[in-house]
């Protein structure tokens, strides 16, 4: 739908909540960027930066809630505009967990700060994040341009972050078994490439919400899984 | 996503009450209404919606023949209620209005007593055999149109001095005296306040249990709120007919998207 209301206050309405969660993205990917840099760097200034950055991430979700709100009360929005809304409340919410996960890699930059440096892990986890917040900047763009082919694009995305955190799993796991030194950080860093791999798995349920968006129903397949690191043991 | 409120979804199951197709009208040289086909279910609440001049009211008002009253209207195309064709010609339309009963926007009691406006229809149509047996169906209407309690104890007093709200549910109560199978009503609620609004909306929901209703609206939300099939015309069109739920989360027609969301279309 590219046309617009009749009531223009109605347009006006729908593009602030979006370019509130637009801002909350961008918000979002340089927290991550950020704290993986912070984490290569061992530059605790920037860490610091972050978590307390976390503190506008989650008002602008507390704010599109309540925008949200008043929109649904004030103007009983249908159809598209409905689906507007309830993908606007979604992916604010999605944000607001990849923003969580961004302060909490900020957290453990800190304690990192006082192990010894494990080789090449801060470089793999920066790669990764990276690679996460690319997907959740065209799962963005997906969403302001209704692109479902990006959005099924992204999708199809989450199947490299899971091969890359797998063998970031592997690269730990070898890294602990060589010297039980590295233990301490590298359990640090296994949460922290956890967590940004958790963060593919919202840029993806947002690139979902695009698709629910457009077409009216999300998408039914099952999305690829390659996350094998569940079964996976340490052999001695 | 299918209808939002679950226990209303399997209104598909109703038997069909009135059939209609390639339905056409013509006033005159204007074409009202172009090929229309529609299925109105029992026990179900029928809404039809879409912008002033669309050919709503048209096609309802074809439903109890109302527009024969019209020397300029054609009406072509079939329409059937139960299998039989209410235009043939061996139909008494008045027989078919009992059956098929209407309610307009504006109430219209008839100026005389609120008993004597529900007890018309029963009387002329020689529905009752004696003055008790009139009383108990003016009680059970005006019971049925949730205006009993407010009016029993003044049933000789005169129709028209009631609230609008209350006025409308006389009317409403008239029509169903005659025990009809149908009920169409135009814009009931226009006239009337929030409060008598959703008196008419509850007992909208209430008499399909009796019988199917069918209403033209101009607010959407009531169609939303009152109907489990909705129905928008556009420019004489039947655009699209669908579950009311999914008319208004996922419509099909760009038009109808355009319309429910108030854009220009």
């Amino acid at each position: 739908m590219n046309t617009t209301h009749i009531l223009s206050a109605f347009d006006r309405d729908l593009e602030a909540v979006q370019a509130l969660v637009m801002r909350m993205g961008g918000l979002v990917e340089t927290a991550l960027l950020d704290a993986a840099e912070a984490l290569d760097a061992r530059d605790e200034d920037m860490a610091a930066r972050v978590r307390t950055g976390d503190k506008a991430i989650d008002a602008l979700e507390d704010q599109i809630n309540v925008e949200c709100a008043r929109l649904i009360a004030l103007r009983a929005p249908a159809a598209g505009d409905l689906r507007t809304v309830l993908t606007v409340m979604k992916i604010a919410a999605a944000l607001e967990r990849a923003g969580d996960y961004a302060k909490n890699l900020a957290k453990r930059t800190v304690v990192l700060g006082q192990m010894p440096q494990v080789m090449g892990a801060s470089g793999s986890i920066r790669r990764l994040a990276k690679a996460v917040v690319l997907m959740l900047n065209d799962a963005l763009d997906a969403y302001i341009r209704r692109d479902v082919k990006l959005a099924e694009d992204v999708r199809q995305r989450d199947r490299d972050i899971d091969q890359m955190y797998n063998s970031i799993f592997r690269e730990f796991l070898t890294h602990m078994m060589e010297d039980p030194r590295n233990i301490g950080p590298c359990m640090h860093l296994h949460f922290i490439a956890k967590n940004i791999e958790r963060v593919g798995d919202h840029a993806t349920s947002v690139a979902e919400q695009v698709i629910y968006l457009v077409t009216g129903s999300l998408p039914g397949e099952e999305r690829p899984k390659v996350d094998t690191t569940s079964s996976v043991a340490a052999r001695s | 996503m299918d209808d939002m409120r679950i226990v209303e979804r399997n209104v598909q199951t109703h038997a069909t009450k009135i059939t209609a197709k390639g339905v056409q009208v013509h006033y005159g040289t204007s074409h009202a209404l172009k090929d229309v086909n529609v299925e109105i279910l029992e026990n179900t609440v029928t809404a039809f919606i879409g912008p002033s001049g669309c050919g709503k009211s048209t096609f309802l008002r074809c439903l109890n023949r109302m527009n024969d009253t019209i020397p300029s209207c054609k009406v072509t195309g079939m329409i059937q209620m139960d299998g039989e064709n209410i235009y043939d010609p061996r139909v008494d339309p008045v027989q078919l209005r009992a059956k098929v009963g209407m309610v307009f926007q504006k109430p219209n009691p008839f100026p005389k007593s609120i008993y004597d406006n529900v007890a018309y229809g029963p009387k002329i149509h020689g529905l009752t055999r004696s003055k008790t047996d009139l009383d108990e169906v003016v009680e059970t209407s005006l019971k049925k149109a949730a205006l009993w309690n407010e009016v029993k104890d003044r049933l000789a007093a005169p129709g028209t001095g009631l609230s609008g709200g209350q006025q409308q549910r006389l009317c409403i109560a008239r029509a169903i005296a005659t025990s009809p199978e149908v009920l169409l009503m135009d814009e009931p609620c226009s006239a009337l306040d929030p409060i008598a609004t959703a008196q008419v909306e509850e007992l909208i929901s209430e008499l399909r249990s009796l019988f199917s209703v069918v209403i033209v609206t101009h607010s959407m939300q009531q169609a939303a709120r009152v109907s489990q099939k909705t129905a928008f015309f556009h420019l004489g069109n039947l655009v699209e007919y669908g579950e009311t739920g999914q008319v208004f989360t996922t419509p099909k027609d760009p038009r109808t998207e355009a319309y429910i969301t108030g854009r220009i279309g």
